[in-house]
């Protein structure tokens, strides 16, 4: 089968998200089963088929998903609503939208790393209990409680640290 | 005007501090949080209000508890009942915000109760939890009582407020993906800043009908 002439193929969007907290690693394929179940609840299968829904590369904290042009605005309400992927508790936050993939990975490179300290030996205190510091990065802190029990997360602020 | 994310529930109701929270709803595009058991402050630039949510509570011991936080200046709501409830707490003075009617009953609010809401300036609120992490049913219903709750407002005019109740930041949302999210329901741009404000319309005073010159 030969391909497509460009005025015949279909029109595809890339959007930019980011995945929060950082540092929580998501296969990509996962991801995907994650946004299909989404959109398809949200949504309902037909307009699933139309948004035409793909997770086309990954780069750390950032992914980038395509859909169908014109359905952009359908694809990120339904990644709003999506909080866990495998059991762990993630957010998408929406950058930006393009319409070629390279765009999107020359704005990745723009972006400012944030310098990402991990240092999970840190040990802090916080309301009388004992942390670990699981991710710094400016003023924010992620802190697991030491122990075997409670590994939740917390997610807290220089400051609050600091008041202590 | 600030656009306000009318309940949220640091710790240790949930998983991220005050300040963490206020850092977060800056990068989202917000401009005040009602944090539930929280002193009010301002961190980063965004105001915190003070929020107290009452419920499982009969109507006497909820006008006590009203009298008595009337001087904190925080906002108060109300997890809504049956429909005599919530009719007893719109007419309650000191209530700002009635919430939780997407999981209450059918005729919980109804047309005279809209009515009694928009002349006692108590805001209705549109919790968006049930969209974000709810699935099938629970969010079905939750659509459907916010359709009917929006055909009362454009009738009779009552305040709307817009929470996400977050107890994490990652529960929060940007102010776009509210936008979004609300879309669903049918309401359009101009009727999504209009309830983001809403909390500027239910703490500020009323303007006094007779001006004394």
């Amino acid at each position: 089968m030969s391909t497509r002439p460009p005025t015949l193929r279909e029109k595809r969007r890339y959007l930019l998200v980011r995945i929060e907290p950082a540092g929580a690693f998501i296969d990509q394929k996962d991801l995907y089963y994650a946004v299909s179940e989404a959109t398809t609840s949200l949504w309902g299968d037909v307009v699933a088929a139309v948004i035409m829904t793909a997770v086309v590369a990954s780069d750390g904290q950032y992914v980038i998903i395509r859909c169908q042009r014109g359905t952009e605005q359908d694809l990120s309400i339904a990644l709003s609503t999506i909080t866990k992927c495998c059991d762990i508790r993630i957010a998408l936050r929406m950058v930006s939208a393009s319409g070629t993939i390279e765009s999107l990975r020359e704005k990745i490179r723009k972006i400012p790393t944030p310098s990402l300290e991990l240092r999970s030996s840190c040990e802090c205190m916080f309301d009388k209990k004992s942390f670990q510091t699981s991710q710094c990065n400016g003023q924010k802190i992620d802190v697991i409680e030491k122990g075997f029990k409670n590994t939740n997360r917390l997610f807290l602020t220089r400051e609050d640290l600091e008041e202590l | 005007m600030k656009i306000t994310d009318a309940c949220v529930y640091p710790y240790p109701y949930g998983d991220s501090s005050a300040r963490r929270m206020a850092l977060e709803a800056k990068a989202l595009g917000f401009d005040r949080l009602v944090a539930d058991g929280t002193q009010p402050g301002e961190y980063y630039g965004i105001e915190i209000l003070s929020g107290i949510l009452i419920r499982d509570t009969s109507v006497r011991d909820l006008t006590g508890r009203i009298k008595r936080e009337r001087n904190n200046e925080a906002v108060v709501s109300v997890q809504a009942g049956d429909n005599g409830f919530n009719r007893s707490v719109i007419n309650n003075k000191g209530v700002h915000i009635l919430r939780g009617l997407h999981s209450a009953d059918k005729y919980a609010f109804d047309h005279v109760a809209a009515k009694m809401a928009a002349d006692n300036r108590v805001a209705i609120d549109l919790d968006l939890s049930p969209f974000i992490s709810g699935r099938g049913f629970t969010r079905q219903r939750a659509m459907h009582r916010y359709r009917d709750i929006l055909v009362l407002e454009r009738r009779y005019e009552f305040p709307l407020t817009i929470s996400s109740h977050a107890r994490s930041i990652l529960e929060m949302r940007a102010v776009r993906e509210i936008t979004g999210l609300c879309s669903v329901v049918g309401m359009d741009v101009p009727d999504v800043e209009k309830a983001f404000v809403g909390v500027d319309i239910i703490t500020t005073p009323p303007d006094p009908s007779v001006k004394v010159i």
